[in-house]
């Protein structure tokens, strides 16, 4: 029973991240809610018994593309349709 | 009103998916199949590595990982050729 | 950044080298293998991105990056390519008492480091490709100017050149 609360409770997390990463128009704060969508999924995957995935999720989505996002960030601009400057 | 129409299209679609998923396939356990059999048993010893991820990884299906590598090359030279080249003047 | 940041950075090298190296040479035996230990050698080299800037990062030789980059894929092409005696990917290695040749028995139990035939060998070399390949790509974004191409595309809009 444990184990179906803790899946319902990280598959909302996903959900929930997901969706402010999407509606968010900072765009540093969408790439951040991205890489806590990807942890939370690559818990899911461990919970799931999928180590493998679960391990390259954590390092590819949850750091790698996280990084690579804010350096592109960096170049262009952070906000959305150029609000706040 | 447009907007309205929009997510209940959305809705709809998302229910008929769910609803086409949980009738082609019963959420209980995934079917056996011979292949996975054959990996079970006969993985650990032929290939004499633990995980057995990484046996059919790199060895039963090592044609996609072939490909999955080449991917990459091709991701990182074309980044190469694109934008590493300094821009004279 | 501040000298915090430099030093916790230079600390963090040997910690995450070892846990990449971990990952890649027990990929037979652990979760894990040559793509995710490699992503994480490659997060060390965007720490230090983040940590020292763009001074450090181009004192990168990318050519050396490239060179790594190619060898382990022909490295893994050519351990595919050994085993066409039998077949293509065929484990040669596996069960011969040389080259990480031990063999193990059937069901659970730990492992030995030295067994797995051409798998550990294939996990190193997918290893350094994948670490050589996004290391690249993370240096040469980080270098890029920003907006060039946009501001070519609005000079030429303009027709003032």
């Amino acid at each position: 029973m444990i184990f179906e609360i803790l899946q319902a409770v990280l598959l909302l997390g996903i959900v929930v991240s997901g969706l402010l990463a999407v509606k968010s128009s900072d765009l540093l704060r969408a790439v951040i809610f991205l890489a806590a969508m990807s942890m939370l999924l690559s818990a899911q995957f461990y919970l799931l018994q999928a180590p493998d995935v679960a391990i390259a999720e954590a390092a590819v989505g949850a750091g790698l593309s996280t990084a690579i996002f804010v350096i592109a960030i960096s170049k262009t601009e952070r906000w959305e349709n150029g609000k706040k400057h | 009103m447009e907007k309205s129409i929009k997510i209940s299209v959305l809705v709809l679609l998302c229910a008929f998916l769910l609803m086409a998923g949980m009738l082609m396939h019963n959420e209980d356990m995934p079917d056996s199949t011979p292949m996975d059999d054959y990996f079970i048993e006969n993985g650990q010893v032929q290939t004499g590595s633990n995980n057995i991820v990484a046996a059919i990884v790199f060895d039963y299906r090592g044609l996609d990982t072939l490909g999955e590598a080449s991917v990459l090359f091709g991701a990182a030279t074309g980044v190469l050729i694109a934008l590493g080249v300094k821009k004279s003047g | 950044m501040s000298p915090i940041v430099k030093n916790v950075a230079v600390v963090l090298v040997i910690p995450i080298t070892m846990f990449g190296l971990y990952i890649i040479l027990h990929g037979h035996l652990t979760p894990g293998g040559g793509f995710p230990g490699g992503a994480i050698m490659a997060s060390l080299v965007v720490l230090f991105f983040v940590a020292f800037g763009k001074e450090w990062a181009k004192k990168i030789n990318k050519g050396i990056l490239f060179f790594g980059e190619s060898f382990g894929l022909a490295l893994f092409g050519l351990l595919a390519f050994l085993g066409l005696g039998t077949s293509f990917f065929h484990n040669f290695l596996a069960n011969s008492d040389s080259l990480f040749g031990m063999s193990i028995p059937f069901g659970a139990n730990s492992g030995f480091l030295w067994s797995g035939g051409i798998i550990p060998l294939m996990n190193i070399a997918v290893g350094l490709e994948v670490f050589a390949a996004l290391s690249i790509i993370a240096v040469v974004m980080f270098l890029e100017n920003g907006k060039v191409m946009f501001s070519e595309k609005e000079n030429n809009v303009g027709g003032k050149k």
